[in-house]
């Protein structure tokens, strides 16, 4: 029965700024799975429609429903930890003076300890949960191409090894979901690939299911089975990616209209 | 960060026990090296390690500046004093008890101030000093008002059959330095924990941190209330030692004298709030001989300070560590 719910279940999202109706009315489901993804101009409500998801601002009206629970109005920590759904960036962020294993390692603490009180405790048990942690920090990093800078300030890195550590951080606690926020904006393509590359194993690896933001318009339809369009805050479109991008509406709002 | 010190390089000798060893040996006899005046110098470092100690976790690991710390240091001092005036209870009832009141203290006031932007929240922090002082003076049947508290008697234990006081300066110094210790291993542990790595991950972006799953108001939460105990904790020192407590315990200048030991040593590193008490606080006690050169010398420092050691001197303090640990 259950099965056959979408994974995440979006309902009629509409926040403002002001005047500004960033997102306007827009449903969305993804299955369980999935790799879709999320494409519009600039401005059009894609980060806002994220931000509204994932608790970091809430909606004006609409609901969210992960897994068949209704989150809206949840913290943006709590969805992390509990609804085990997780985001990037746009802007890339990281714990700048934290070396790249420790980034990774802060990542998986609260999906290991069970609660905050325990997090303070320096005894056996905590040392063993955190050797367990750095085990999987290592392996992703391993698998992420980081393994030489392991021990270097995150803060010192490129953008685009910085966006791999944001990306490993987000694998870190065996996620059911991952909203990607422009994850190979301005990369080099050798990155790009090792992305690509990454998501592809945490879908099939790991069972992770994507929605991507992405303006890269070959990776999106390499690796989307969907793609949802955004204009002006409105859900514009929706299909097969190479259906997408012959749609006259879409390049329309593309071309700027 | 000290968080991440796992370098496969090349080790000359070590001499970092010996040279720890050596300033434990000179700790415990510095009162037969040092005069009574050295000693007390030492007392007053030590007293105001405790409060810095907790500012060091808000402000230097978490990333929050809070002006708070002479509040909870003279609840502390008062909790203290009354317990022992009134109750003649043994010295450690007193320390535990003044701790716990100004950690229970800090929960109401940092439910609403937490949720304040930065700046707000230090002006807000701020206020809890004056409005601590003004309570201390006007609710006059508990502390006496502007007399303040005065006679507290000497620390005293109760330790199974074995009762004691301890009465003059190298007692006293001993207590502290007792205490001085206990408090900054409390804090190693607290750093290292789990917990402590999240407290930095807040301090270094708290909308990430929350992103993966930190819950970062009840992390400061604790934070400040863990801050508060430490501050508390010193005021029971500072209220046995001097056998007075005064509004004036509620003042601005201590909350200043923490922060500028807490960034001055180094925040976010424990042996910058170590060398912040010894430099800030003992140098300006033993300076008080000559109190013309004080606030000169003080100023001096100061400058120094802000022109050459930008991060504080922790960071000096740390490569020389590692220099004598063979480091390369
Ligand atoms: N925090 C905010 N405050 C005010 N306006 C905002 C905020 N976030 C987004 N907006 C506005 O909402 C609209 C959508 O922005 P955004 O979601 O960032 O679009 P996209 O990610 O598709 O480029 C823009 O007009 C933007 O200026
Ligand atoms: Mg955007």
């Amino acid at each position: 029965m259950t099965t056959h719910l979408p994974l995440l279940d979006i309902r009629n999202l509409t926040k403002s700024y002001g005047a500004v109706k960033a997102v306007n009315d827009v449903s969305l489901h993804i299955d369980r799975g999935e790799i879709a993804g999320l494409i519009g101009p600039n401005g059009s409500g894609k980060s806002t429609f994220f931000d509204c998801s994932t608790g970091l601002a809430r909606p004006d009206t609409g609901t969210v429903v992960l897994d068949g629970q209704d989150i809206t109005g949840w913290s943006l920590n709590r969805i992390a930890r509990e609804g085990r759904m997780l985001r990037s960036f746009q802007k890339t962020v990281t714990f700048r003076s934290l070396d790249v294993e420790e980034n990774l390692i802060i990542a998986g603490q609260m999906f290991t300890f069970p609660s905050i009180l325990s997090t303070f405790s320096i005894g056996k048990l905590s040392r063993q949960r955190i050797a367990g942690l750095r085990e999987r920090a290592r392996e992703l990093i391993r698998m992420a191409g980081l393994w030489d800078v392991r021990h270097q300030p995150a803060g010192n890195l490129s953008g685009g090894q910085q966006k791999l550590i944001q990306f490993a951080s987000m694998l870190m606690p065996e996620p059911k979901l991952i909203l990607l926020d422009e994850p190979m904006a301005g990369i080099n393509p050798k990155i790009i690939e090792r992305v690509v590359e990454t998501i592809l194993y945490a879908n099939k690896s790991l069972g992770v299911s994507f929605l991507v933001i992405e303006h890269n318009i070959d990776v999106v339809t390499s690796i989307c089975r969907r793609v949802i369009v955004l204009d002006q805050g409105q859900k514009l479109a929706e299909g097969l990616p190479q259906d997408i991008i012959q749609d006259q509406r879409v390049r329309e709002a593309y071309l700027g209209g | 960060m000290s968080l991440t010190q796992t370098s496969e390089r090349a080790r000359r000798r070590d001499y970092r026990i010996p040279l720890g060893i050596l300033l434990f040996s000179v700790a415990l006899a510095a009162p037969f090296i040092g005069s009574r005046y050295v000693v007390h110098a030492l007392i007053i470092a030590l007293v105001f390690m405790l409060p810095a100690h907790g500012l060091n976790l808000l402000v230097g690991y978490t990333g929050l500046l809070s002006l708070a710390q002479a509040a909870f240091f003279g609840i502390g001092a008062y909790t203290a004093g009354l317990l022992a005036i009134g109750y003649g209870t043994p010295f450690y009832v007193n320390a535990v008890v003044a701790g716990l009141a100004a950690g229970a203290v800090a929960l109401p006031l940092g439910v609403p101030a937490l949720r304040l932007r930065s700046t707000s929240f230090v002006m807000c922090t701020l206020g809890f000093v004056i409005i601590g002082q003004a309570i201390a003076k006007n609710w006059i049947s508990v502390t006496r008002g502007d007399m303040g508290l005065s006679g507290i008697p000497k620390p005293y234990f109760e330790l199974g059959p074995l009762s004691f006081t301890v009465g003059g300066t190298t007692g006293f110094y001993y207590l502290a330095l007792a205490i001085g210790i206990l408090a900054t291993l409390a804090v190693f542990a607290v750093v290292r924990s789990p917990a402590g790595r999240n407290m930095v991950a807040i301090r270094e972006n708290e909308t990430l941190a929350e992103s993966l799953g930190v819950p970062t108001w009840h992390y400061k939460l604790i934070v400040f209330m863990l801050s508060a105990v430490f501050a508390g904790v010193g005021g029971s020192l500072y209220a046995h030692y001097l056998t007075v407590v005064s509004p004036l315990t509620f003042q601005m200048y201590y909350s200043t004298t923490m922060l500028i030991i807490v960034l001055g040593g180094g925040a976010g590193m424990i042996s910058g709030t170590i060398f912040g008490s010894l430099l800030f606080v003992g140098l300006t006690e033993a300076l008080r001989i000559t109190p013309e050169l004080r606030m000169i010398a003080y100023g001096l420092c100061l400058l120094v300070l802000v022109f050459w050691f930008k991060q504080g001197f922790a960071p000096v303090i740390n490569r020389v560590w590692n220099a004598i640990g063979g480091a390369k």
